[in-house]
């Protein structure tokens, strides 16, 4: 297997052209489903990576677990700078597998809290609730997914605004957003190169689900004005803190997109362009990704299977 | 237990129980009063830490009366949840993680940026007048 063993921990780097990209070349809907489903395979091949190159570390460990074979030197050859590299693996493997689980698990938590709060109030689809700091989000699972909002929020928009807010809500329901989101955050968790997918595919689901809106309520201006007046009254409340990001932020990008012209709905990138270019790079690194983990997960089983003592 | 056939019921549906009898009431109810519209199948102790509970969020008050406490409601179910979700946002550092609200913060050039396109949305949609909506 050799050097192939290491290809899936550093790949993720042919998908920062196409996470830069994506959200402004390609329909929203489109860029969501093409970064997580990079950023999913990505992780998976980065992990299993690892967990190879911790077998090969954690056999040279006197008093390890694993069968006396393991630590042969021919185990040991199969990985190149096998002394570093295995002993690099076992933290951050386990570093991957508790920030996973961390993630995971708050994800559930929040959710299960968000509907634990509102379980005294009847189970319409829309909750209001009673409070002049303005925020809105879609909160699926439970009984039922609910848009939840604020009164601060409904007393600052129009009506065709609140339509487009209830249309944008839906919108992320309707789509599982949250299933993107999560597989996302995770895939930044099991590889840090990973992060520009996640911090690009919050975006494109925001987007995603602004245009959906738009064409709920048929009009792209009435999206932009709500998304502007929500995020002028929700500056300073602590709903709204998300850690800075390189200006311009995410809500004026997503009013000007709105403001311009749809996008156009296209299954796949001419080549010849350059976001055509960058999504055949993402695409192409994912494929090595995905058959460098493999040979080397079927090289290291025989591997360990010779040098196992049956 | 005398109530384990019946379905636990969670933290947040009590709270909502207690503090609607609560409010059917006319006028400041003690703890065993409220145990008693609520059936009697909760613990007076129960009752007890729901209530005080409630306290803690605001969503009721008491007062003195002889050797106990006189409790009145000073929020609806709605107010109450609305506290609760507050508590929840605020205690999640990264919870735009979890829950992908409408919008995020704004960094001062934002604003900025975002007054003029606003400005610029609304003077071609004058221009156009009621053409698109």
């Amino acid at each position: 297997m050799g050097v192939f063993v290491f290809l899936p921990l550093v790949l993720p780097f042919t998908a920062w052209p196409i996470a830069r990209l994506a959200e402004q070349r390609l329909h929203p809907r489109t860029a969501t489903r093409l970064l997580t489903g990079v950023a999913a395979v990505m992780a998976a091949c980065s992990t299993v990576s690892l967990g190879l190159l911790m077998v090969v570390g954690t056999a040279q460990l006197p008093g390890n677990p694993l069968p006396d074979g393991w630590s042969d030197p021919e185990v040991r050859e199969a990985v190149p700078y096998d002394e570093v590299a295995g002993k690099l693996a076992i933290p951050a493997l386990i570093a991957v597998l508790l920030a996973c689980g961390r993630t995971g698990w708050r994800h559930g938590r929040v959710r299960l809290r968000a509907h634990r709060a509102l379980a005294g109030l009847p189970g319409t689809e829309v909750a209001v609730l009673p409070d002049e700091v303005p925020y809105a989000y879609a909160l699926p699972g439970g009984r039922r997914d609910r848009v939840v909002v604020t009164t601060g929020m409904l007393s600052c928009l129009e009506p065709p605004e609140r339509r487009a807010l209830f249309a944008h809500e839906r919108a992320h329901l309707v789509a599982r957003h949250h299933r993107f989101l999560l597989a996302v955050q995770l895939a930044a968790r099991a590889n840090p190169f990973l992060r520009p997918l996640r911090t690009a595919v919050s975006y494109t689901t925001e987007r995603w689900a602004d245009e959906d809106a738009a064409q709920a309520v048929g009009s792209r201006r009435t999206v932009a004005c709500a998304i502007g007046k929500a995020a002028l009254v929700s500056r300073g409340t602590p709903v709204g803190t998300l850690a800075g990001l390189a200006a311009p932020g995410p809500v004026p990008r997503r009013v000007t997109a709105l403001l311009g012209p749809v996008p156009v709905m296209r299954s796949w990138p001419s080549v010849f362009t350059s976001v055509g270019l960058a999504a055949w790079g993402a695409a192409a690194g994912t494929v090595v990704s995905a058959l460098s983990s493999a040979n080397s997960a079927v090289t290291m089983a025989f591997i360990l299977y010779a040098a196992t003592p049956l | 237990m005398t109530d384990q056939q019946r379905p636990r019921r969670g933290q947040g549906e009590l709270e909502a129980l207690v503090l609607s009898a609560l409010r059917e009431a006319d006028g400041p109810k003690s703890a065993g009063w409220v145990q008693e519209r609520l059936g009697g199948d909760l613990a007076y102790t129960t009752v007890i830490t729901i209530l005080t509970r409630l306290l803690a969020k605001g969503a009721v008050t008491r007062e003195r009366a002889g050797r106990s406490f006189a409790w009145t409601p000073t929020s609806d179910q709605a107010g109450l949840a609305a506290h609760k979700m507050y508590k929840v946002l605020d205690g999640e550092s990264d919870r735009e993680a979890v829950l992908a609200s409408f919008v995020t913060s704004l960094e001062p050039d934002d604003e900025r940026l975002l007054r003029e396109l606003l400005g610029q949305a609304k003077s071609t949609g004058r221009k156009q007048g009621e053409g698109e909506d």
